[in-house]
């Protein structure tokens, strides 16, 4: 709704003069224009957070597929001990009820790391570097043994309904620090398992959708311009602000043609804005001028590490720029047809994805850390689930969604603590459980947001992204 | 955080506070009103800092919840009888809350340590007060309703619970102003304002909104001409009689009901399964408005169709089972495991998609509580759930990863020949690989003592590994080290040594030698030392030996059941399933391409020769059946009959919880408490009737306000998917069921709804708006003049094609191929890209969980619930399609192509014509002043720049350059020029905005 007349004065004068430059008049026109800011008042501009934010940004990675946590971040010694012998209780609901085998003792290695003594398997050795870093959540929760349900709930809070994406919330709530760029922005989305869905806007204004870059098969090679439609190919960069001055002149003209409409001087400002995008974006994307150092950091020089590391730095430059939310994802494509979701074969499987994300995440975390952007980033990383500590299908493991590993580090976690614990075959959480909605009250904490004060009024009612649950973990604060 | 500040909707209001009380039964209904506030700013803190941690949403010890009123009233029946209740609104004394906080009953509370004095007073002063706990909601004064309430009088009094009235136009004092009846409702409420109309718009913007309205398309240059030459009273009506008739508006008028049914070709969410035949329905909805079908036959076929009579001779009704797509077509996950929960997921879905669509009421609300707000209890809704729950959604819901339900278009008896036909070629095809099986196994068997031998031997040719990678030999990096082949030669004489096969012992050496992929099942082959290895590859032939002998017995019992079923007629009994990881060695050795295994070339080679005549006879059996196979039946994706079960409401809506049972029926707020009991069948025939019904006080006013809504971008109730409590009430309640009203006695005619509407004045008032109107009615709630409208994605995309004159007109059908979830189709192919089809957009493929992204851009929305209005927004990202997407660039150079054609037109006259074409406007001179000026300029300055693709265009014409090509007179730069003004004018408010 537009704002009542009396509401005009209350405008900051900068505004004022801003808009009156840019409408080119004073009195009803002024006025005019001064409506249109209301109106039209931009959605991306930085809010106040409802307290104190220990972290500006958000640096996602997803793993897509469900890692499994008993043969990275979770050692079970009991299913060594107890290889082969059938599991002592009754399984909960799983996603296959066929080809179950008794208890799979983790085939690889775990070792103390750094002064923390946090074990973490064979499959990590570069991350295992960082452990001292790294605050574990072990006592993961969600609801649903499928992919589709479960990416829904990591990505939206429900696994039942299609809602905003936690991107969107988090944008909803604090804006973005760079205009130039969006807010949200998702790396190589998956298209499967819910697709745009998962980083999408929902209900919430289309302002607040994650814009993707690429999506999971298009190689980074291969990606034309980083967001659709940003550049072009065929102008000039004169040529265009050419275009763009008489576009402004016809559209002034039907602006004041058009009283009493704020549409049609925003739409003015939307142009404005995608002409400064158009100029400063596409550098964030342009990794040319990184170091081989840098490049080597990341595993842009490997075969196997080359994807997960080009969004690593692309990640990396855009919270360096101030984008609020950023999400990598590893996830299936060529070559990697099934993600992290060993149903079976799960040395193979698992060797081969740990190698992809391994280095790429060390480099990530050693860059954030050396340009200080670790003090004011919180890194997370997590699968839709973890994975069952029975075999499925002799060498493999079904999706377990009762009790698994995440991790978070940089600002606002503590540093080489693990929070919360499952039982000792590792199927349950039972200690300090961290339900994915926990988890998102937890993020919005850290970025100074209370999950049940960030509401947004759609059909009938106020929505939230944990719904009517979540709690913030407050014990793993930093 | 203020939830609502870019909502657009209302919000004068942040946050009103309602008054609701605990055990209202027994409390005096008077509130101090400053009780909200001592609440607020005493009570809540108090309960949420001190008691919560053990009595809030976390846990309830005790029962007791201190975060909501009604967890204070515990169920006494559950503890002991002697205990008191927790709280006696107005008795602090007998209040056990008081009296444990002033530790003076056993239970001392809090544990830790006694409120302070000030708490404790606090405490009992809200006691006393009647413990006012204050509601918050942000709706407004609305109360929610208790848990259990029964419908109150006052609830039933609510205005669209109401009959449909049949008002009389009401007097107005400008008779003058008045064509239709509708005008005096509208010019009525604007005088008792004193407002007045807009004055009427000019003919050429008239022609546009109405063209856009009623097809999603700009008017063409030639109708502009003949409208602007007719001068006769009858132009405008001419006009939209010919655009009624046009087939382009059952395109635009399908689509926005596709919206509200949530129309789309995928199932979405999880794992995006194609719905093969949703365009079906699609088509169904838009030849329903280009016949003008009735709208309560509309709504009865979509819900019951295939329970309807057939109108012609044919035996099925196609066309109502199509229909009955609106209901199928949800999202769904699938592959969810919670069966239970997908199917009444399912279920609820449909039942959201009918409340929101035709009712305008959010029953899906009641699913596990009581309707917050509006008079549905959760009876109502499982009444309404055991219907759908008696309907065929799914082919087999119980599936790992559930079956879509397809129904065949033609009579049972032929697609049953169809199916059986079928399934002999799935009987043939298992008895060959049964004869493949049998003989595999003998020649596996058979090559099972030499084993060893040609480990030994492979191991001699591939060498041991080196020290390094031995150590983590399932490291990718050592695997990557592929070993050369071993020499012709070495290999022959290493066969000869062991007596092996030398070209078998080639096809080990394939199979062990390192390749990319980890296989730790060869591990301890590689890494035993000479000593070891004789003891090994022995292990590796009995583990072989066990799992081999433990399969082919199993294999060659299940096919004598088999046979025995085949020859009896009976189910066959599903093949014994193994699995690959019980032992890695066993099935890759063994597989078709496997050293030990069978290819289909070696088989005349390796197979006994009855075998491979047998398997040549059988093969000739195949192919005859393959080409005996009927056409396959056509399908819908659509529901069907189900067996009726009887429903109980889920308690909290939990699938495992089962509460009363709910017998089939309809919301008793709206169908009475006296319905009659439906005992066969699903019910849906009896929804769909009643739904339809010219009494139900909702179908006729949702329909009615959404056709206004369509044409005036706003509807006489602004909230078209909710006309209950949390909706906003008519902003002209005469007028809506006047037109409700006339819609009922038109036969349901939405053709006959545009002409009442398009015909009056209230439509032909222009954009503008005084500054008076403005100030004291910024909404336009009154209609004092048209609004402005941003077009949608459709129109865009559509008017883009229509510019270029590429645009194709052809209907109907699919653009998608295939069915299930295909990977190619979602995680392997890029997001559709629409400039690639020119078809219009209403028949572009649908997937959910990939929608083209500027159909996103422009708010086409995610096509998951009911769309009773899109959002219009106003973002940088749409700016930077305009100026930078190859389509629109691609389109202003078609339009440059024509414009320029004719050698001889001056320059003037091709400015008119690209506004005519792009903007339906006349340019006034100074406008076409400044479009010379700018094509001169950005000429000047472009012929310095390569326009390599303008230039390469140009050379590729070279060949057959004709006169009337523009290429062939006019230099790139002059191209460009004129390609860039027109683009330009695409991008434009003028554009853009439907006037």
């Amino acid at each position: 709704m537009r704002p009542p007349f009396e509401q005009v004065a209350r405008v900051p004068v900068s505004r004022r003069a801003l808009l009156r430059q840019t409408a080119c008049g004073f009195g009803l026109l002024g006025l005019r224009a001064l409506l249109a800011a209301e109106e039209t008042r931009d959605p991306l501009a930085p809010k106040k957070p409802h307290f104190r934010a220990r972290a500006q940004r958000v640096i996602f990675l997803f793993m897509h597929g469900g890692p499994s946590h008993l043969d990275t971040f979770d050692p079970k010694p009991r299913l060594i001990r107890d290889h082969g012998k059938p599991l002592p209780f009754k399984r909960p609901l799983t996603f296959a009820e066929e080809q179950v085998g008794g208890l799979l003792g983790s085939p690889f290695e775990f070792q103390k790391r750094g002064q923390s003594g946090i074990e973490i398997s064979e499959l990590f050795p570069n991350l295992a570097q960082h452990a001292d870093d790294l605050c574990f959540i072990r006592s993961m929760v969600g609801d649903s043994v499928a992919h589709g349900g479960a990416l829904m709930q990591l990505h939206t809070g429900t696994n039942t309904f299609t809602r905003p994406s936690w991107g969107s919330w988090v944008v909803y709530g604090l804006g973005t620090e760079n205009r130039n760029l969006p807010g949200f922005i998702t790396l190589k989305p998956t298209l499967f398992h819910g697709g745009s869905k998962n980083y999408s806007a929902n209900f919430l204004p289309a302002a607040y959708e994650g814009t993707a870059v690429g999506y999971a098969a298009l190689s980074p090679d291969d990606l034309e311009q980083p967001i659709q439609y940003l550049q072009n190919t065929e102008l000039t960069s004169e040529q265009q602000r050419f275009e763009l001055q008489m576009l402004h002149k016809i559209n002034r003209r039907a602006a004041e043609r058009a009283r009493f409409d704020p549409q049609l001087e925003g739409r003015i400002q939307a142009f404005e804005l995608a002409a400064r995008m158009q100029t400063e974006a596409p550098e964030a994307f342009d990794i040319s001028k990184e170091s081989e150092a840098t490049k080597k950091l990341y595993g842009l020089d490997g075969e196997e590490t080359r994807d997960f590391g080009w969004q690593c730095l692309v990640a990396r430059r855009l919270s360096e720029r101030g984008v609020r939310f950023v999400q990598a994802s590893h996830t299936y494509r060529v070559g990697n047809p099934v993600g992290w979701d060993a149903h079976s074969n799960l040395v193979p499987n698992h060797v081969g994805r740990a190698k992809q994300v391994d280095l790429p995440i060390a480099g990530l975390l050693k860059d954030l850390k050396s340009r200080g952007l670790l003090s004011d980033t919180l890194v997370v990383w997590s699968g839709e689930f973890g994975r069952t500590p029975v075999a499925q299908s002799g060498d493999g493991r079904d999706h377990n969604p009762y009790g698994y590993t995440s991790w978070m580090t940089g600002a606002g976690v503590k540093a080489g603590f693990v929070y919360g614990a499952t039982d000792e075959f590792g199927y349950h959480a039972v200690e300090d459980r961290m339900h994915i909605h926990d988890l998102h009250a937890t993020v919005l904490h850290i970025l100074g947001l209370d999950h049940k004060q960030l509401t947004y009024f759609h059909g009938g009612r106020d929505f939230r992204l944990t719904d009517v649950a979540g709690e913030a973990a407050t014990k793993l604060l930093a | 955080m203020r939830a609502r500040e870019w909502t657009g909707r209302r919000r004068t209001t942040y946050l009103i506070l309602a008054i609701s009380t605990i055990g209202s039964a027994n409390l005096a209904p008077a509130q101090r009103p400053d009780s909200t506030e001592f609440f607020e700013s005493k009570i809540r803190p108090l309960f949420a800092a001190k008691c919560q941690e053990c009595h809030g949403p976390k846990q309830q010890l005790g029962q007791l919840d201190l975060s909501r009123p009604e967890g204070l009233q515990r169920n006494t029946s559950a503890i002991t009888p002697a205990t008191q209740p927790v709280l006696v609104p107005g008795d602090p004394n007998a209040s056990l809350l008081i009296r444990a906080v002033r530790y003076q009953s056993d239970i001392k509370m809090p544990p830790a340590g006694r409120l302070s004095e000030s708490e404790i007073a606090d405490l009992t002063r809200w006691v006393e007060l009647g413990a006012p706990w204050p509601e918050e909601t942000k709706a407004g004064k609305i109360k929610t309703r208790a848990p259990g309430q029964p419908i109150t009088d006052e609830e039933r009094a609510f205005w669209a619970f109401q009959p449909v009235t049949h008002p009389a136009p009401p007097k107005v004092r400008n008779e003058s102003w008045l064509r239709t009846p509708v005008d005096r409702f509208i010019l009525a409420r604007l005088e008792s304002q004193g407002d007045t109309p807009a004055p009427p718009v000019d003919k050429l913007t008239l022609l546009r909104r109405v063209t856009y309205d009623l097809t999603g398309l700009p008017p063409t240059e030639r109708e502009i001409g003949e409208f602007l030459e007719d001068s006769s009273s009858g132009a405008y009506r001419k006009v939209v009689e010919r655009l009624l008739a046009s087939s382009r508006y059952g395109e635009r008028w399908g689509r926005h009901w596709l919206d509200v049914a949530r129309y789309a070709d995928s199932t979405g969410v999880d794992e995006d399964h194609k719905y093969p035949y949703a365009w079906k329905y699609r088509d169904y909805v838009i030849d329903a408005f280009n016949e003008d079908l009735p709208y309560d036959r509309f709504l009865q076929e979509q819900v019951a169709g295939d329970l309807m009579p057939t109108q012609g001779a044919g035996e099925v009704n196609a066309r109502g089972i199509i229909a009955t797509g609106f209901l199928a077509l949800g999202p769904k996950l699938i592959a969810e495991q919670d069966k239970k929960k997908m199917f009444y997921d399912i279920v609820d879905e449909q039942i959201e998609v009918v409340g929101k669509s035709i009712l305008g009421l959010t029953l899906q609300c009641a699913r596990c509580h009581d309707h917050k707000f509006d008079p549905i209890p959760t009876r109502d809704y499982y009444s309404l759930a055991s219907i759908f729950a008696s309907t065929k959604n799914l082919e087999d819901w119980q599936a790992h990863v559930s079956k879509l339900y397809f129904a065949p278009l033609v009579p049972s008896e032929i697609a049953e020949r169809y199916y059986s036909h079928q399934k002999k070629i799935e009987l043939k095809k298992q008895e060959i690989a049964n004869v493949v099986d049998e003989q595999t196994a003998f020649h596996v068997m058979r090559l099972l003592p030499q084993l060893p031998a040609y480990l030994v031997a492979a191991r001699e040719l591939l060498g041991t590994p080196a020290e390094e990678e031995t150590e983590m030999a399932r490291s990718v990096a050592t695997a990557e080290t592929t070993a050369a082949p071993p020499a012709k030669q070495v290999l022959a004489s290493v066969s000869m040594k062991y007596s092996l096969d030398a070209a078998l012992l080639t096809e080990w050496v394939d199979y062990l030698k390192p390749i990319k992929e980890v296989r730790p099942h060869l591990d301890r082959w590689r890494q035993a030392d000479s000593a070891a290895l004789q003891a090994v590859v022995r292990a590796y032939q009995t583990d072989f030996e066990k799992t081999a002998t433990k399969r082919y017995d199993d294999l060659s019992g299940w096919r004598a059941k088999f046979a025995e079923a085949v020859a009896k007629g009976e189910e066959t009994p599903e093949r014994p399933r193994f699995f690959d990881g019980e032992n890695r060695f066993f099935t890759e050795t063994t597989a078709a391409k496997g050293p030990l295994g069978v290819s289909k070339e070696e088989r005349e080679r390796l197979f006994s020769l009855g075998a491979v005549e047998q398997l040549a006879r059988l093969d000739n059996e195949l192919n005859e059946l393959n080409s005996t196979l009927p056409p396959k039946p056509a399908m819908a994706n659509a529901v069907a009959e189900d067996k009726p079960i009887e429903q109980h409401v889920f308690i909290s809506g939990n699938v495992r919880r089962l509460g009363d049972l709910a017998p089939k029926g309809f919301p008793v707020v709206l169908a009475g408490d006296d319905q009659p009991a439906i005992t066969q069948g699903s019910g849906r025939l009896e929804l769909a009737r009643w739904l339809s019904s010219p009494n139900n006080p909702l179908t006729a006013r949702v329909m009615v306000n959404r056709i206004w809504q369509w044409h005036f971008g706003a509807g006489l109730v602004r909230t078209p998917n909710n006309f209950g409590k949390l909706g906003e009430r008519p902003t002209h309640a005469a007028l809506l069921d006047y037109l409700a009203t006339e819609f009922v006695r038109s036969g349901w005619s939405i053709k006959a709804m545009h002409r009442l509407i398009l015909f009056s004045n209230a439509y032909s008032m222009s954009t503008e708006v005084d500054a008076d109107n403005y100030r004291s009615d910024p909404e336009n709630r009154l209609w004092s003049h048209f609004n402005r409208r941003r077009m949608d994605a459709e129109e865009i995309r559509d008017s883009l094609l229509a510019i270029e004159g590429t645009i194709d007109f052809g209907m109907g059908g699919t653009l998608q191929t295939g069915t299930g979830m295909g990977m190619t189709t979602t995680s392997q192919i890029p997001p559709f890209d629409v400039s690639t089809s020119f078809r219009r957009t209403v028949y572009l493929p649908l997937r959910r969980s990939n929608i083209a992204k500027m159909l996103t851009l422009f708010d086409f929305g995610d096509a998951v619930t009911s769309t009773g209005r899109r959002a219009r927004t106003n973002v940088a990202p749409q700016a930077l399609f305009m100026m930078n997407s190859k389509f629109v660039s691609r389109v202003a150079k078609g339009l440059t192509r024509r414009v320029l054609a004719e050698r001889g037109t001056p320059d003037e006259q091709r400015v008119r014509s690209a506004w005519l074409t792009i903007l339906a406007k006349e340019p006034s001179q100074i406008e076409i002043g400044e479009a010379l000026v700018y094509i001169r300029e950005f000429q000047e300055g472009a012929a310095e720049k390569d326009f390599t693709e303008i230039e390469g265009s140009r050379q590729q014409e070279g060949h057959h350059l004709s006169a009337d090509q523009p290429a062939y007179y006019y230099g790139p730069s002059t191209l460009a020029a004129w390609q860039s003004y027109c683009k330009i004018l695409v991008a434009s408010n003028d554009f853009i905005y439907i006037q």
